[in-house]
C-alpha cells in the first residue's frame, strides 16, 4: 500500500480523525486520552457493521488485530489499515516485525513500549488530543498530535557531530567538516544513548540520525537530550535523502518524488522510508559519476560544487562549524 | 518503595485490562483511594460499585475505564502479582510514588515514565541500585528499554 490516507471514525458521541501517512504509526500519551476507545470501536465496527452506529470513513479497508492468534487474523488482510490496541505482547516480537516487513499493509500501533525491531519515524509517534463534552450537541472530537518534531532547525553552537552511521554519512559529514571539528559515529542507532550518557558535558554535539527510522531511539535519546545540556538532535529522514533533496543528480523527476514520497513508497517494497531513499539515489546515480554506494562513498559527492548544494541544506549549527573547518 | 523492573519480565501481567475483567471485585470501587485515582487520572466519578461518569463516554462499567487507571488499582488492590505498568501514562506516575509511600510495590515498566521534578525514592530491580531522580533513573532505566 502507498499514499497518505484520511480516515474518520465516529459515533453519537465520539469522533476521532487522522491522517496515516506512512506504514507504521505509533499512537502513546497519557492515559484516558481515547486510544482504547478507538480500538474498540474499530472492533466492534468490523463485527457489527453499521448496527453499531459507528461510522468509520477511509478510502482503504479498517481491521483490528489482537490477542495470540495475531497471526491467523492477519493473514487474509491486505490493502487495509491493522489497528492494534495496547495489551499486545506480540508487536514487539521479531515475528511482528517479520510480518510487517513485506506487508502491503498500514499499521497503527497502540503502545509507549519501543518497538526495537520496527524501523519507524520519529514524525509518526503521536498523541491523542481530544475536545468537547460528553453529552453536547457535538460528539467529542480526538485528534492526533505529534509528540516528538523532525528536527531540521539546530541553531547553537557545537564542536562535535556525532553520525549514527559508520558509512557513507560518516564519511560525507567527516570529509566536509575536516580535521578542525571533530565528527565520530556511533556505529548504529543503538549506540547513541550510551555515547550521550557517557560523554564529557563540557562536549557540545551534533546528533545526526536518520529521522525515518529513529523511532524506536526517540524517547531515551531525546530524554537524555534534555537532561544532558549541550547537545542536539538532527533527524533528516536519511543522509540519502539530504542528498537527493540537495539536488545532487539534477533530475525533476528525483524532486517531484521527494516532495511527496508516500505517494512513491510501496510498503509491501520498503520496511522504511529510509530504505526507499537509498534505493531511489543508488538507483537513479546507476551508471553515472555519481553512482552511489551505502557502504563506502563515492569521493565524487565531495567536490565543492556538490558539496555546496548540500550545506544549503544542512542546519546552521553545521554551517557554523564547517567555517571553522 | 517504588521498585521497578524494567523491559521483559517473567511473570509479570501483561495484559492488565484482560486481567482487570475477569479479577474485578466490586468492593475495590468503594476505596477513597481508588474513587480519588479515577477522579484525577480519569476525569471521571464514581457513582456506584458497578457505574462511572465519565465526561467523554457518558456513564460507564468499571471494565471501560482507562487501561491506566485499570493498572492503578490492580497495582493497589492485588499486591501479590506484577503488573506492567507501561500501560499506564505519566499521568499515572504520581499515583505509583504515592501506593509505594506506606508500602513496598513492584512494578514492571517498558517504557520511560516520567515521574516528575520532586526527589523521590526508586529501586531499579534490574541492578538493585536507589535512584532519587527523574536524571538518575533514565541514565540507568534507559540502558534496558
Amino acid at each position: 500500500m502507498k499514499g497518505a490516507h484520511h480516515l474518520v471514525v465516529q459515533s453519537a458521541h465520539l469522533k476521532y480523525e487522522m491522517d496515516i501517512v506512512r506504514n507504521i504509526t505509533i499512537i502513546q500519551g497519557d492515559s484516558a486520552t481515547g486510544k482504547t476507545t478507538f480500538a474498540d470501536m474499530i472492533r466492534e465496527y468490523v463485527l457489527n457493521g453499521s448496527d453499531t452506529g459507528i461510522t468509520v470513513s477511509c478510502d482503504v479497508p479498517c481491521r483490528l488485530i489482537e490477542g495470540n492468534t495475531w497471526k491467523e487474523q492477519l493473514s487474509p488482510i491486505h490493502g487495509s489499515i491493522v489497528i492494534i490496541d495496547e495489551g499486545n505482547k506480540f508487536v514487539a516480537s521479531v515475528e511482528f516485525a517479520e510480518a510487517v516487513k513485506n506487508s502491503d499493509n498500514y499499521y497503527v500501533i497502540i503502545t509507549r513500549e519501543s518497538l526495537q525491531a520496527l524501523p519507524y519515524s520519529v514524525t509518526e509517534i503521536y498523541g491523542i488530543h481530544s475536545s468537547g463534552k460528553y453529552n453536547s450537541l457535538e460528539p467529542v472530537y480526538h485528534s492526533l498530535y505529534r509528540i516528538y518534531n523532525s528536527k531540521n532547525v539546530v541553531q547553537g553552537s557545537y564542536d562535535t557531530v556525532l553520525v549514527e552511521d559508520s558509512n557513507s554519512g560518516y564519511e560525507f559529514f567527516s570529509g566536509i567538516l575536516g580535521d578542525k571539528v571533530k565528527c565520530i559515529s556511533a556505529n548504529g542507532r543503538d549506540n547513541i544513548f550510551a555515547i550521550l550518557n557517557d560523554r564529557d558535558s563540557s562536549e557540545r554535539m551534533v546528533v545526526v540520525a536518520d529521522g525515518a527510522a529513529f523511532g524506536s531511539q526517540m524517547s531515551r535519546v531525546s530524554d537524555a537530550i534534555k537532561r544532558i545540556k549541550g547537545a542536539e538532535l538532527y533527524l533528516p529522514e536519511s543522509f540519502e535523502w539530504i542528498l537527493l533533496i540537495s539536488d545532487v543528480l539534477n533530475d525533476k523527476e528525483v524532486q517531484r518524488i521527494v516532495e511527496n514520497p508516500e505517494d512513491y513508497i510501496s510498503s509491501e517494497d520498503f520496511f522504511s522510508w529510509e530504505r526507499f531513499f537509498t534505493h531511489l539515489l543508488v538507483s537513479k546515480s546507476n551508471g553515472t559519476y555519481l553512482k552511489y554506494s551505502k557502504d563506502h562513498l563515492n569521493k565524487a559527492y565531495l567536490q565543492d560544487r556538490l558539496v555546496e548544494k548540500v550545506v544549503l541544506r544542512l542546519p546552521d549549527a553545521i554551517k557554523r562549524m564547517l567555517e571553522k573547518a | 518503595m517504588l521498585n521497578i523492573f524494567y523491559g521483559d519480565m517473567k511473570d509479570a501481567i501483561y495484559n492488565t485490562s484482560a486481567y482487570f475483567k475477569f479479577n474485578f471485585d466490586k468492593e475495590w470501587m468503594s476505596s477513597p483511594e481508588v474513587i480519588q485515582m479515577i477522579r484525577d487520572v480519569d476525569d471521571s466519578e464514581v457513582l456506584g460499585s458497578g457505574a462511572i461518569d465519565s465526561p467523554v463516554l457518558g456513564i460507564i462499567a468499571p471494565v471501560s475505564l482507562s487501561g491506566g487507571v485499570k493498572t492503578l488499582i490492580l497495582i493497589d488492590k492485588v499486591p501479590d502479582k506484577v503488573f506492567n505498568a507501561s500501560n499506564c501514562g505519566d499521568n499515572c506516575a504520581r499515583w505509583l510514588l504515592r501506593l509505594s509511600e506506606e508500602r513496598e510495590i513492584t512494578v514492571n515498566l517498558r517504557h520511560l515514565m516520567d515521574f516528575g521534578e520532586e526527589p523521590f525514592k526508586i529501586r531499579i530491580l534490574n541492578n538493585n541500585e536507589v535512584v532519587s531522580n527523574m536524571g538518575e533513573l533514565n541514565r540507568i532505566a534507559g540502558g534496558y528499554v
